[in-house]
């Protein structure tokens, strides 16, 4: 997903402006280390948004400060809000970069695919170690949130630890078997004589 | 012979003019069927450590020893080899596939090695029944609470006979009542059936179940501690020796 519903979110929570909303999306995602957004992504999001007619922004002065935007959202950036959160939030974890490596590395030997499974699984368990340790510094009486999200992220790795494994294992059976090609396709109409699909007209 | 030894064991992470000496020059060793735990403030080296043990990554300086074969002296393939026959891993989350019972789930390991499934399923129901789960095989992961899946999920790390048992953090999610029943576990697994566990642990409760506790700082061995008997003050010792170490 990309940080724009979330960046939206917040304004509904409280109009504020470029650097107080950066804030905002780093506290809720736990850190830097979680998600880090650069402060030219928020400000360019804060663009498109107002573009698209989903915020709008309004200028305050502090006392003798610098002129500040604040944003807030409009009554379609509100409308928006409430359609993203009703709606389903999609996964693929089919769309597997490491998948697509292993398999590519198969079909053109431009690398070890064994090689590749233990540079992954030593990164997957480095990645592992630094999550619990970072999760095992926040408090969850305090911070139950961002323990849970971290989970989550240990959940993912060690689900990808396992199937890594897998594949170890079975690795020359795979080779064995070709590469996935397209299945050729028949050009032009089917002859008369064959059945159209099976299909009525 | 140890079931595991490290001599002078370094590693330096990054390029000469920033490196990084996560590892500095550890010898250290855990004998069979001992359950050792490994402390330190974050950043010790103690997760390198464990991965240098475990063929998930090459060494700097200096040797391990897996059964007194050097690791040193295997290529790539070979450390995998051996890492897959000699090492189980104990994750934090249990991660078994709903669709299996838990007699499937146990066995995996073996059924993907092409042991025989009859085989596979007789050792799987072994250890299933050494941690009272005879009783549940057919039954599948939704049917278990979270205390079973996690022992089913270690007698998966433990169906192919491996000889070290490696965990790091194993009981990070859990709750201090599951987290002990855990760490009660894995010194059984130590003390009945005989296999040797290293651990990575920051929780005092946890390795005070342990036999021994290296505690690591900067990258140096810097402390033992011996626990003769598995006595209720054993966690505040460990803890004190803990901000001791400065962890």
């Amino acid at each position: 997903m990309s940080v724009r519903n979330a960046l939206l979110g917040l304004l509904e929570q409280r109009p504020r402006h470029g650097y107080e909303l950066r804030a905002a999306f780093e506290a809720l995602i736990g850190g830097e280390a979680n998600w880090n957004v650069r402060p030219a992504q928020v400000y360019a999001t804060l663009e498109r948004l107002t573009e698209a007619g989903l915020i709008r922004p309004r200028s305050v002065t502090k006392q003798g400060g610098p002129e500040k935007r604040i944003y807030a959202p409009t009554k379609a950036g509100r409308k928006h809000l409430r359609a993203w959160l009703a709606a389903e939030t999609e996964r693929e974890p089919q769309r597997d970069e490491f998948f697509i490596k292993l398999m590519i590395a198969l079909a053109t030997g431009g690398a070890q695919p064994r090689k590749l499974i233990r540079d992954q699984r030593t990164a997957l368990y480095r990645r592992l170690h630094s999550v619990t340790t970072r999760r095992q510094a926040i408090d969850p009486r305090t911070s139950l949130a961002h323990v849970l999200l971290l989970d989550q992220a240990v959940m993912h790795l060690e689900a990808d630890l396992h199937w890594l494994e897998m594949i170890e294992a079975r690795l020359d059976v795979v080779r064995r078997q070709s590469i996935p090609e397209p299945q050729p396709k028949r050009r032009g109409r089917p002859p008369r004589n064959e059945p159209s699909n099976g299909k009525e007209n | 012979m140890p079931a595991v030894s490290t001599e002078q064991l370094t590693k330096i992470y990054g390029e000469p003019n920033a490196a990084v000496t996560a590892l500095d020059h550890v010898s250290m060793h855990v004998d069979v069927g001992e359950f050792v735990a490994v402390m330190g403030p974050s950043g010790c080296g103690k997760s390198t450590l464990l991965h240098l043990i475990g063929g998930l990554d090459r060494p700097t300086e200096g040797r391990v020893f897996l059964n007194g074969s050097d690791l040193s002296g295997l290529d790539d393939e070979a450390i995998s080899a051996v890492r897959r026959r000699n090492i189980g891993f104990v994750f934090q989350f249990y991660n078994l596939l709903p669709v299996l019972n838990a007699l499937e789930n146990a066995a995996l390991p073996l059924s993907l090695d092409g042991v025989d499934p009859a085989v596979a399923r007789q050792k799987a129901g072994q250890w299933l029944e050494r941690f009272d789960l005879g009783n549940r095989l057919g039954h599948r992961p939704d049917q278990l609470s979270g205390g079973q899946q996690q022992r089913v999920a270690i007698a998966r790390a433990l169906v192919a006979e491996p000889s070290l048992i490696l965990a790091d953090e194993p009981t990070g999610n859990l709750d201090s009542l599951a987290s002990d029943q855990i760490a009660a576990l894995l010194a059984r697994i130590s003390s009945e059936w005989g296999r040797t566990v290293l651990i990575v642990t920051h929780d005092p409760r946890i390795a005070a179940q342990a036999d021994r506790i290296l505690f690591l700082k900067d990258g140096k061995l810097v402390d033992e501690a011996v626990l003769e008997s598995k006595d209720s003050r054993n966690a505040e010792i460990v803890a004190d020796r803990m901000r001791r170490v400065g962890g």
